[in-house]
């Protein structure tokens, strides 16, 4: 290689390497700026210049705990989005086997019925819940956001799953037909599985959208229900901003989805793009 | 894509597997059931109820008591300047907002899709942002952009550029709340595309290399129409999300400074849970539905997205 050729390449390389380290700092900042204010004092927050290294306090995450009732807001949020995430994996792995697996009259329609779910901004959906839910007596009830999550995840787990089914040749489960399983045994014996990584990544990001809702959850609950993300939005207020205690709810709101996501990558391609994509 | 009863079995094994399945008539259906039952009890027995809260004048402010008065809410929607307003900023922040997502995720992807030391550490960096929970990322961009306090014009001002008012201007807010959702969601379509420029096959960029194509010449010919599916798809999801934007808006400007901001989620959020005019907020969320059902049709009609995804799926 002569050395122009040679200069070049390593031009290229610098400059590449420049732009990933770039684009890295723009992403990952926002989040060490809010993770590093939630260990800040109120003095060590409001000082200008902005200062990089203090001594870290944890009265923020104490106050969360303690006057914004974080614990229960918590215990509401894992409450509604496991029960809801269970509700809408199951509903909609059946679902999906059927549309992989059988011959249904009008499958498609079917198929993009429910993918259309995906397409309905929320808005236009919590004015009613809000109405029938206040008839019902189910207002502000973890009830109520269950069903909802439950709605809005279904077409993620349809058609992810239904890609993942797709995935396993036929051709496994006749043979444990043949050998005397039932469709059900297959299922649970063979199939399942096989199934198991795809079942935990889509898993994760109807997990991952449940719990950081936030419009359904502060126009569906007012005091007994509340979420993470509404507790969070509370610490916002007109006059007195308290950004700390704001810092701190945001991580600890983050810190579970990040931890799953981050462990589930390899699966994780798929399932956001409603299976779509091969990851 | 695989069909029931489509792999032959051994002709031995036909009547066992026939045995089984003669019982298995309702099964599907079973199993459909479910997912049916939620979709029509939680989706769409609300939606249609909306559809005739419409056309009434409820507003539990003034008591329960209400009565039909016919399209009076969709023909007052007409004259409501303040919400085309909405639809219009609405449409405008999608458009931008996932024109540039879009440009820098294919940018990013192409950057990380070279092997070299490092990328795959940097690249985790990439992801973390759409994980985080929309209020938490607006509540730290709007501690990052307050004019006096911020950090960002602090930054500026290492640089020498004066400090900027941000989301506290009007001219400003709308680019602000559009800089903090590309942030957000760049992530999301730069995974996207980066599993599918990963997932190509090898052979056509050789024959280009043979066939002395630049980088240019072979992004535009050859890598850009294999990513064709994937780039749509990523568009269609992130077009659908943008246009309910709520969060990061809600917590950064409110809708403001002058309506700004004033998203078309923003606008129905005030209509309907600080006036409670909900019949004529269910009037206009009709009107949103039907708009953005209106942009998914076209997209999908222009850019072939059911057949791409049937592609895939038959693969």
């Amino acid at each position: 290689m002569s050395n122009a050729r040679l200069l070049k390449k390593g031009l290229n390389g610098t400059a590449a390497y420049v732009a990933a380290i770039v684009a890295a700092l723009f992403f990952a900042f926002p989040i060490y700026w809010m993770a590093s204010s939630s260990f800040k004092s109120e003095v060590d927050i409001s000082a200008y210049p902005p200062i990089w290294s203090f001594a870290p306090v944890f009265d923020n995450y104490r106050q969360l705990f303690t006057e914004l009732n974080a614990w229960d807001a918590l215990i509401n949020s894992a409450l509604i989005v496991g029960l809801s995430t269970c509700l809408a994996m199951a509903a909609g792995t059946m679902a999906a086997y059927a549309l992989a697996r059988f011959e249904i009259k009008g499958k498609e329609f079917l198929a993009f019925e429910i993918l259309s779910i995906r397409m309905l901004p929320p808005i236009v959906s919590v004015i009613p819940m809000f109405i029938i839910a206040r008839q019902l007596g189910i207002f502000d009830t973890p009830w109520l956001l269950t069903a909802a999550y439950a709605l809005s995840g279904l077409p993620f787990v349809v058609w992810v799953m239904r890609v993942f089914i797709q995935d396993i040749p036929q051709s496994i489960e006749e043979a444990a037909m043949i050998d005397g399983c039932s469709r059900f045994e297959t299922f649970w014996r063979v199939t399942l599985p096989l199934l198991l990584p795809g079942l935990a990544a889509t898993m994760v990001i109807v997990f991952m959208f449940a719990w950081n809702e936030f419009l359904l959850a502060s126009m569906l609950t007012s005091q007994e229900a509340k979420t993470l993300p509404v507790i969070a939005a509370n610490a916002i207020k007109p006059k007195a901003i308290a950004w700390g205690l704001a810092s701190a709810a945001g991580v600890v709101m983050s810190l579970p989805v990040v931890v799953l996501v981050l462990l589930m990558q390899r699966y994780l391609v798929r399932g956001l793009t409603l299976g779509a994509v091969k990851g | 894509m695989a069909k029931a009863g489509s792999i032959a079995a051994p002709p031995a094994a036909i009547g066992a597997t026939k045995a089984v399945r003669a019982g298995e008539k309702n099964v599907p259906r079973l199993l459909l059931a479910p997912t049916l039952i939620i979709m029509n009890v939680v989706g769409l027995y609300p939606l249609l109820h909306s559809l005739y809260i419409s056309l009434t004048n409820y507003n539990p402010t003034f008591g329960t008591s209400y009565s039909l008065i016919g399209f009076a809410n969709y023909a007052r929607a007409f004259g409501d300047t303040q919400f085309w307003h909405s639809v219009v900023l609405t449409l405008l922040f999608t458009a931008v907002s996932v024109t540039i997502s879009l440009t820098l995720a294919v940018l990013l992807a192409l950057l990380f899709n070279q092997n070299r030391p490092g990328f795959l550490f940097l690249r985790t960096f990439l992801l973390i942002p759409m994980l985080i929970t929309p209020i938490a990322v607006g509540i730290v961009w709007r501690t990052m952009m307050m004019p006096d306090l911020g950090i960002l014009n602090y930054l500026l001002s290492l640089v020498g550029i004066p400090g900027l008012a941000w989301a506290g201007s009007s001219s400003g807010a709308l680019a602000s709340v559009i800089l903090v959702d590309v942030w957000q969601w760049t992530p999301f379509m730069f995974i996207i595309i980066f599993a599918g420029l990963r997932s190509l096959p090898r052979s056509p960029f050789e024959a280009a290399q043979i066939d002395g194509a630049g980088h240019l010449s072979t992004f535009i010919h050859v890598t850009l129409p294999m990513l064709k599916p994937v780039i749509v798809i990523a568009t269609l999801l992130r077009i659908v999300d943008a246009f309910r934007t709520y969060d990061t808006v809600y917590i950064i400007t409110r809708g403001g400074p002058d309506f700004a901001t004033d998203l078309l989620s923003v606008y129905l959020q005030r209509i309907n849970f600080r006036i409670f005019d909900l019949g004529y907020g269910s009037a206009l969320s009709w009107i949103a539905l039907v708009i953005i059902l209106l942009i998914v049709i076209i997209f999908v009609n222009v850019t072939g997205f059911l057949k791409l995804v049937a592609d895939k799926e038959n693969r």
